[in-house]
């Protein structure tokens, strides 16, 4: 009985002693990522700057810099294109992956920006079934994937499109977070079909291992 | 090629890949691989970080110092143990060592309403009894608290913290039953008679 007693206690203790919130898992992983890899060096500005602004802010300031990303890598197109037309043509020939063939500095601005969008596209598909364990992801994780969207019509416009397994990539994200997007407005029984048919999207296409492939493949370069 | 109509979780499990293999590919700069271990060990970290902590900030500093931290001296990681157990030992380690010099958690910790929030009234624990249990808890000395936290609070066997503290099986019972005897001590005028074992 006194056992028993101090067992309820300790029972209690495990619900009720410093019980932990919901962990931020994006937030702390853009940290790990930053401290771990030096990468996404645009990241923490950006999350700074949605303190300040709000979500939707930094959702506009992802797609302004994608879309200077795509300005600066078109200007250098164009002006390596002047200056040397006929090397120009012979790769665009010879080309059949511009990504891997060309070189460095030619793709440095659709790499980075390409490489972060990856990243974080693979991150939100591989967090979509414990979002949607209830049957309704949170508004959040919908806006995330709005924004991811914008991106990827920004990126299907830009050069870094020309790779045609990345096209077929980037056409087929796109129809998978358009998909993600709509959960949102949809009926509990609606988003169970939606999801159903996000999961058949993903699996029929292999995207997951084609986006660890285009990661790799732009890490490489 | 077979495809079959499942449900959201059919994602997770179609492109399960073994712990070993994402551990591989972290190794070969892989950051996918390393998100997907993040997500699989991150919300467990956290909790035994905020556990140990009772603050949401600390807990999150700590269980990214955590992962900075195993992904760098992931090579060093030789399968021995689970890499659950693996993590949790840097995390309680980057708890242990960080806490010593965070002074100002001693201030944080007299206030203890604001970082236990109770989970509610409905189990028929009486609240100052809990809340005396919560403090006598906080009190105790640091090994004896841990213990009591990852086995009592987080449900760890004796062979899990035994490994993840680095000592004996025999080791942490006894130190779980020093830290009980306390607690109950620490009880005894308001339940008198009834605790001590």
């Amino acid at each position: 009985m006194k056992e028993d007693r101090f067992e309820a206690l300790m029972r209690d203790a495990a619900r009720t002693y410093r019980k932990p919130p919901q962990p931020d898992l994006d937030g702390m992983w853009s940290e790990i990522e930053r401290e771990t890899w030096g990468v996404v060096a645009t990241t923490k500005p950006a999350r700074i700057e949605a303190r300040w602004l709000g979500t939707r802010a930094s959702g506009w300031l992802a797609a302004a810099t994608l879309v200077i990303g795509i300005g600066l890598g078109r200007a250098s197109t164009m002006m390596k294109h002047d200056a040397a037309p006929a090397k120009q043509s012979e790769v665009a020939m010879a080309s059949v992956s511009p990504v891997r063939q060309s070189d460095t500095a030619f793709d440095a601005p659709y790499n980075v920006e390409t490489s972060q969008y990856l990243g974080q596209t693979a991150a939100l598909l591989i967090a979509l079934p414990s979002e949607t364990r209830s049957g309704h992801p949170d508004d959040k994780f919908v806006g995330r994937a709005a924004e991811l969207l914008t991106r990827t019509r920004l990126l299907l416009d830009s050069p870094a499109a020309n790779d045609t397994q990345m096209r077929a990539l980037l056409e087929d994200l796109e129809l998978v977070l358009a998909q993600v997007v709509r959960l949102q407005n949809g009926q509990n029984g609606q988003d169970r079909t939606e999801l159903d048919l996000i999961n058949r999207a993903l699996e029929q296409r292999d995207v997951i291992p084609r986006l660890r492939t285009a990661v790799a493949d732009i890490s490489a370069n | 090629m077979q495809h079959v109509t499942r449900p959201a979780v059919a994602l997770q499990t179609a492109h399960r890949v073994s712990e070993p293999e994402l551990i591989a590919r972290v190794l070969a700069g892989d950051r996918i691989a390393a998100r997907e271990l993040y997500d699989a060990h991150s919300p467990r970290v956290f909790r035994l970080a905020f556990r140990l902590t009772g603050d949401a900030d600390l807990a999150r500093e700590f269980t990214q110092d955590t992962f900075v931290r195993a992904f760098s001296q992931l090579a060093r990681f030789r399968g021995d143990s689970a890499l659950s157990t693996w993590l949790h030992r840097v995390t309680v380690t980057v708890v242990a060592n960080a806490m010593r010099k965070v002074k100002r958690f001693r201030e944080r910790e007299t206030s203890l309403e604001d970082v236990h929030p109770f989970a509610g009234s409905d189990s028929g624990v009486d609240p100052v009894l809990r809340d005396r249990l919560h403090r006598a808890i906080d009190a105790l000395p640091e090994i004896y608290r841990t213990t009591v936290i990852m086995h009592d609070i987080e449900g760890y066997t004796h062979t899990e913290i035994a490994e993840v503290l680095g000592v004996a099986e025999g080791t942490c019972k006894s130190r779980l039953s020093q830290a009980r005897a306390q607690l109950r001590a620490a009880l005894s005028d308001l339940a008198p008679g009834e605790l001590e074992s």
